[in-house]
């Protein structure tokens, strides 16, 4: 996170992290085609010719806490990344998670898949260890992607996954957009919970704590309740989890 | 190499760094889109970053402003003018008009890009479409200014609604912002690009280093370990002279008559440490050979000598088993570079194993010739045809009519200690250095030690040695 108080802005950093083919730019894409245009900029692809992609995706969406609506005028600057899923990309997934505030882990459902994901994850341990970060301190939730094809983990199979662990996990297709939003706003809530607890940055802001994600919601042309958005997703008590660890 | 690339701030990259327009655009290919849209709609346009720069400017003066300036007041006024359209803040809107006493406008609006401002699109002079009688500013500027000359370019100049320029600015301004994205992207994809080779290369060294380190205390312990024989084989070396020097007294009667069992016992006891004495001598050569400290003092060699040195050293022990020992060198064999006395170890301990494995009435017999280099190797035959003459190899071979070897195990007789079947040491003796001492020698020559099958019983050692003598950086160990 950086804050620029002579810019007056705010910059947050997302990143889509997992295994290579597991729906990250996807995710990102969805994003992009939800949101109206006015609050988000173009999305950015590094794409080989395979439709792998190369370096990151880049998705920027601009909240303004307007003066109009009683907040202070800054902008809050939140930069979606997509880092690139092949083992080979190793040092660029590195460069990518770099200053990273949240970690949204999309995951393969498939069975078959189960092996890349948990490398993926280890892959990510070991990159924010190197960067002197921890899982622990960073906020994370899991998307379980590709809910729509055949041979995938079970919803009870799942179920019992994410009420062992730790991170809040939701369950997506995000090629048809099912539990995109869900995922993106987890994610935001999540992140923006533990900055602002740590910096105030709903002070900053000039808005109440709670007020960010209806916000981001009406400045980014989404029509949705954000409630039933963050209570789709199973294990990993979003409240709870921000709580210990901010 | 060192690797050496501009820096790169990758935080910046993958943080939220001010994006400079400078840095994204090719200025002439934006200058060429200002002067198409002239052009097109007349009316001239300018582009500024936010710290100033100009990035194109494809404004040609109209006629009016052309006459304006060649009268000391109208030039004047026509810098302050364009000074202060410079200089304008387009405000909280990002669209401001701004007035020339001409009556013309300018209109100055925000280039924003990435939710930011970037610089200024600067859209004019124009006439506004309303004004159709040239204003009093204009002739009040300068007396120079005359009324009729200003009306007729005054109709000159481009007209244009407000709404009409803000459709013309608005479209261009999509057209600068994809130009700024498609740069904005070039731009991060060669920075990304360069952050990971630079990553991969951090990555790589520090795995390189590793290695080395690795490697390097591996060096170390061999050398140890090299020394440690060295050492140990001396330190033994030193009371074993003594137990054979005086058990051969003994048995030389210089201690007085002993009985025939004491004598038998005695006899031994010297056997034995001699046995002992010669294994810890192998022991110290081969660690010797390891260590590279064995220094070779290269002369110029005449193998019929050495062979019959050897010839006539194993003569008493060959005698004893009843084998005979052959020689065949021809008179005119050239001299060899080499060192005399290791090459006679070579013989002798060749000579040594064969009379070893070859039963009584068989023979073992050493033959020399001098051979062109052939390509023993199949891999290294390029070039043979004009190498092969400067390769004079002198060839030894020592056959056996003595139990063969294997063809499976003939390539670890050399290693040190090995014998084709292990109980053939106790059967035959010996300590399973010899050839492995031969096989390092012959490789201080710079030359070869093969086996090849004898027909139609027995075993042939070939030693292949440069006859030019070992290279040079063998030849300077010590």
């Amino acid at each position: 996170m950086q804050i620029n108080f002579g810019g007056r802005e705010i910059a947050l950093k997302l990143v889509y992290y997992g295994p290579a083919l597991s729906g990250k730019t996807t995710n990102l894409r969805v994003i992009h085609q939800l949101t109206s245009d006015g609050s988000r900029g173009r999305l950015m692809t590094l794409e080989t010719k395979d439709d792998r992609t190369l370096f990151f995706d880049m998705l920027p969406l601009t909240l303004r806490a307007e003066q109009r609506a009683g907040g202070s005028g800054m902008s809050l600057r939140i930069k979606v990344f997509t880092v690139p899923g092949q083992v080979l990309h190793a040092s660029t997934r590195r460069l990518v998670l770099q200053g990273a505030d949240g970690v949204a882990f999309i995951a393969d459902s498939q069975i078959s898949e189960t092996e890349h994901n948990a490398a993926s994850f280890l892959d990510l341990r070991q990159n924010l260890i190197e960067l002197g970060l921890s899982l622990k301190q960073l906020p994370v939730v899991i998307q379980f992607n590709k809910r729509d094809l055949d041979k995938v983990r079970s919803d009870d199979e799942l179920d019992l996954l994410a009420s062992r662990g730790r991170e809040p996990v939701f369950k997506a297709a995000a090629v048809s957009g099912k539990g995109v939003l869900e995922t993106f706003f987890g994610l935001l809530y999540l992140t923006w919970t533990k900055l602002d607890g740590q910096h105030g940055l709903a002070k900053m802001l000039g808005m109440e704590s709670g007020a960010l994600l209806p916000m981001a919601a009406r400045q980014l042309g989404i029509n949705a309740d954000i409630s039933a958005l963050l209570s789709s997703c199973v294990g990993g008590n979003l409240d709870r989890h921000s709580r210990v660890h901010s | 190499m060192t690797f050496e690339a501009p820096q790169v701030a990758v935080a910046d990259l993958v943080l939220d760094a001010r994006v400079r327009v400078e840095d994204l655009v090719e200025r002439e290919a934006l200058e060429e889109l200002c002067r198409s849209f002239q052009t097109l709609f007349g009316i001239p346009v300018r582009i500024y970053s936010t710290e100033g720069a100009r990035l194109a400017d494809a404004a040609g003066e109209h006629e009016l402003c052309a006459y304006v300036n060649t009268t000391p007041d109208g030039q004047r006024a026509c810098e302050a003018i364009v000074g202060a359209v410079r200089a304008r803040d387009p405000g909280e809107d990002g669209d401001v008009t701004h007035t020339c006493f001409t009556g013309a406008a300018y209109r100055i609006l925000a280039l924003e890009y990435d939710g930011r401002r970037v610089g200024r699109l600067i859209v004019g002079p124009f006439l506004p479409a309303s004004l159709t009688e040239v204003p009093a500013t204009l002739t009040a500027v300068d007396p120079g200014i005359l009324k009729e000359r200003a009306t007729a370019l005054f109709a000159k100049v481009p007209r244009a609604k407000a709404e009409t320029v803000t459709r013309i600015a608005g479209h261009l301004k999509s057209a600068l912002d994809l130009i700024f994205f498609a740069g904005h992207k070039a731009q991060v994809t060669s920075k990304m690009h360069l952050a990971s080779v630079r990553e991969s290369y951090r990555q790589l060294e520090d795995k390189t280093a590793r290695l080395q380190e690795a490697l390097d205390r591996m060096r170390e312990l061999d050398r140890l370990k090299s020394t440690f024989l060295a050492t140990v084989s001396h330190e033994l070396r030193t009371p074993l002279t003594s137990i054979i020097g005086y058990s051969e007294m003994l048995v030389q009667g210089m201690a007085g008559e002993m009985q025939a069992d004491q004598l038998e016992f005695v006899k031994t006891i010297y056997d034995k440490g001699a046995q002992l004495l010669s294994l810890i001598t192998g022991l110290l050569d081969l660690g010797k050979l390891e260590s590279g400290t064995m220094r070779m003092i290269v002369r110029p060699v005449r193998m019929q000598s050495v062979l019959a040195e050897v010839s006539s050293t194993m003569a008493p022990t060959a005698r004893k088993k009843g084998v005979s020992v052959e020689l065949d060198v021809p008179a005119d064999l050239p001299e060899l570079r080499g060192d005399a006395e290791r090459l006679r170890q070579v013989f002798l301990n060749l000579v040594e194993n064969a009379l070893k494995f070859t039963p009584a009435g068989g023979s073992v017999r050493m033959s020399a010739r001098l051979v062109d280099g052939d390509a023993s190797d199949p891999e290294d035959d390029e070039g043979l045809a004009l190498l092969a003459p400067t390769r004079r190899l002198l060839e030894v071979r020592v056959s056996d009519t003595g139990i063969g070897i294997p063809p499976a195990e003939r390539a670890k007789v050399f290693d040190p200690f090995y014998q084709v079947d292990s109980s053939s040491t106790r059967q035959y003796g010996g300590t399973g250095l010899g050839l492995s001492i031969v096989k390092r020698l012959v490789s201080a020559h710079g030359g070869t030690v093969r086996i090849e099958e004898h027909v139609p019983r027995g075993t042939v050692f070939v030693v292949s040695l440069p006859q030019q003598g070992p290279p040079p950086q063998t030849e300077t160990h010590g």
